[in-house]
């Protein structure tokens, strides 16, 4: 996989596409340099998680897949759920919400971590954190491609549904990097935010439907629930990967998208005010 | 109005009126207590109002008494942190050897790290792979290359750093103190090359308390003492510092 990307890099189009790009877009900052210095630290965080692990890539799957059969088996028993295929719709939210709360969390102490880099170079210090989102990236994409080949049997895909996928993905990744970026600069001032963030992070996910579904829920909490962006974007998949298409609409995604571009607004302004200081902080 | 623009251009490096502060924290801040109550906030004065300006192919060596500021100008100077007020304007590509080592990871092989820390210094990948043979050779590794860094002694690690930082082919060389390590056969390189620079016209900016070495490699010294500079000169200040410890 990373040797097909690596091909895809070096192949000309690409860097002719980029090269026009960064030429003409008055966005000078997102430099050649800039570009390289993300895919190298996405490459190092792949390389360096599974340099020494023997099962490598599978663990990516693995871990989503034990999480959906315990959860799945504890509440087919506990609670009488009225899903078809519950294990499958499982597994089509836990995916999703796995790259989302593992990115964040990771995110959120990573200038701390980082330290030593921080405080002896300058560097576009924004490559810490893309590099984390676009390494979980990775593994949320290998998940999702068996997935889909999952789900060519099952027979729920359409062309119409690919589509809808991309532009999930693409929502979620900038949900989570909005998050991230956030969560890491209030961090460097205010090191109580990484309890905060484990004390949040079972909460956010009861207050999502991934093991349940919002029709199960009094109409005015379902409402509520729109106000969070994870919401939409599980329903999304959700919506994608089996026939239980009943909770996903236009106007049910739109506070979430509202609410998830505030907060990525709020934490890519903070990050860019701040992160010139991190020095000082740490 | 013409002369000062040609001066301009041989400017390397130009600070006007810089100050750096830092805020005094006496435990860590929480953002329940800051969201409760506003506290009180001490203010340091790391640098204040410093103005001074280099030459291109000057060699400038810092010098000053422990938390004179010497660190923090280095680290403004690298880009690193950045200043409350004033300006510094750096002509040509920087690159600081405060950290040899900074950008590496421990369980990804040499080349990997050479790459890693190539462009954590500054340069982007073409050039990294362009000089990749002649930064493996520099370093002296050997078969050692496809081995993950833990594998390293530390001098090597340090030789790895070293090579590929002077390999960067920088405008203005920011060292901190201490950067003569390894054994001798590698110190007697990285003396040859800092000499290479010299003859190359290249900007060195040197912090350290080795007085030796200050007037062995640099053609200017600036004196800081608590933010502010005391003075700022040829070699013959060296002599004065001195004094003032006798």
């Amino acid at each position: 996989m990373i040797f097909l990307f690596t091909l895809l890099y070096q192949k000309t189009a690409v860097q002719s596409f980029y090269s026009r790009w960064y030429s003409t877009v008055m966005f000078s900052y997102f430099s050649r340099y800039w570009f390289d210095f993300i895919w190298v630290m996405t490459l190092k965080e792949i390389k360096a998680r599974y340099k020494r692990v023997l099962l490598g890539f599978l663990w990516a799957i693995l871990n989503p897949v034990l999480q959906m059969l315990v959860i799945g088996f504890l509440f087919q028993f506990f609670i009488p759920v009225k899903i078809d295929n519950y294990f499958y719709f499982l597994f089509a939210g836990l995916l999703p919400w796995n790259f989302f709360s593992y990115t964040f969390s990771k995110c959120t102490p990573l200038m701390l971590n980082e330290r030593a880099l921080i405080q002896k170079a300058k560097f576009p210090r924004e490559a810490l954190v893309l590099s984390i989102v676009f390494s979980n990236l990775f593994h949320l994409l290998i998940s999702l491609g068996l997935f889909i080949f999952l789900s060519l049997f099952m027979g729920y895909l359409s062309i119409f549904k690919i589509v809808i996928l991309f532009l999930a993905v693409f929502w979620l990744v900038f949900f989570t990097i909005g998050i991230s970026l956030l969560l890491s600069t209030l961090f460097v001032r205010y090191r109580d935010i990484k309890f905060i963030v484990q004390a949040v992070i079972p909460l956010w996910f009861y207050a999502t439907p991934i093991i349940y579904t919002k029709s199960l829920l009094p109409n005015w909490i379902a409402n509520l629930l729109q106000y969070n962006p994870m919401t939409g974007i599980i329903e999304l998949f959700q919506f994608i990967f089996t026939n239980n298409c009943s909770a996903v609409s236009l106007e049910s995604v739109i506070p979430g998208i509202i609410i998830s571009f505030i907060v990525t607004v709020i934490g890519v302004y903070l990050f860019i005010k701040e992160s010139q200081y991190f020095d000082d902080w740490l | 109005m013409i002369k000062n623009k040609k001066t301009n251009r041989n400017l390397a490096v130009e600070v006007k009126n810089v100050t750096k502060t830092y805020m005094l924290r006496h435990e860590k801040p929480t953002l329940i207590e800051s969201l409760l109550y506003r506290s009180k906030n001490e203010k340091h004065v790391a640098l204040k109002d410093i103005s001074f300006s280099i030459f291109k192919g000057d060699r400038l060596g810092i010098i000053g008494s422990n938390g004179s500021g010497k660190t923090t100008l280095l680290k403004l100077l690298a880009g690193i942190t950045k200043q409350q007020k004033g300006n510094i304007k750096m002509n040509g590509r920087v690159v600081s050897l405060i950290d040899l080592s900074a950008g590496f990871h421990p369980d990804l092989t040499g080349e990997e790290n050479i790459f890693l820390n190539g462009l954590v210094i500054g340069m982007n990948k073409d050039e990294i792979e362009s000089k990749k043979k002649s930064i493996v050779k520099f370093a002296d590794i050997g078969k050692f290359i496809d081995a993950p860094l833990y594998t390293y002694s530390t001098g090597m690690q340090l030789r790895l750093g070293f090579s590929i930082a002077v390999h960067s082919d920088p405008d203005i060389l920011l060292l901190d103190e201490g950067f003569a390590f390894g054994d001798e056969d590698f110190r007697e390189k990285a003396n040859k090359k800092i000499s290479e620079y010299r003859r190359k016209k290249k900007t060195l900016i040197i912090v350290s308390h080795w007085l030796f070495e200050l007037e062995r490699n640099c053609n200017k010294i600036l004196w800081l003492e608590r933010g502010e500079i005391i003075e700022y000169g040829n070699k013959g200040l060296l002599n004065k510092y001195r004094k003032s410890f006798e």
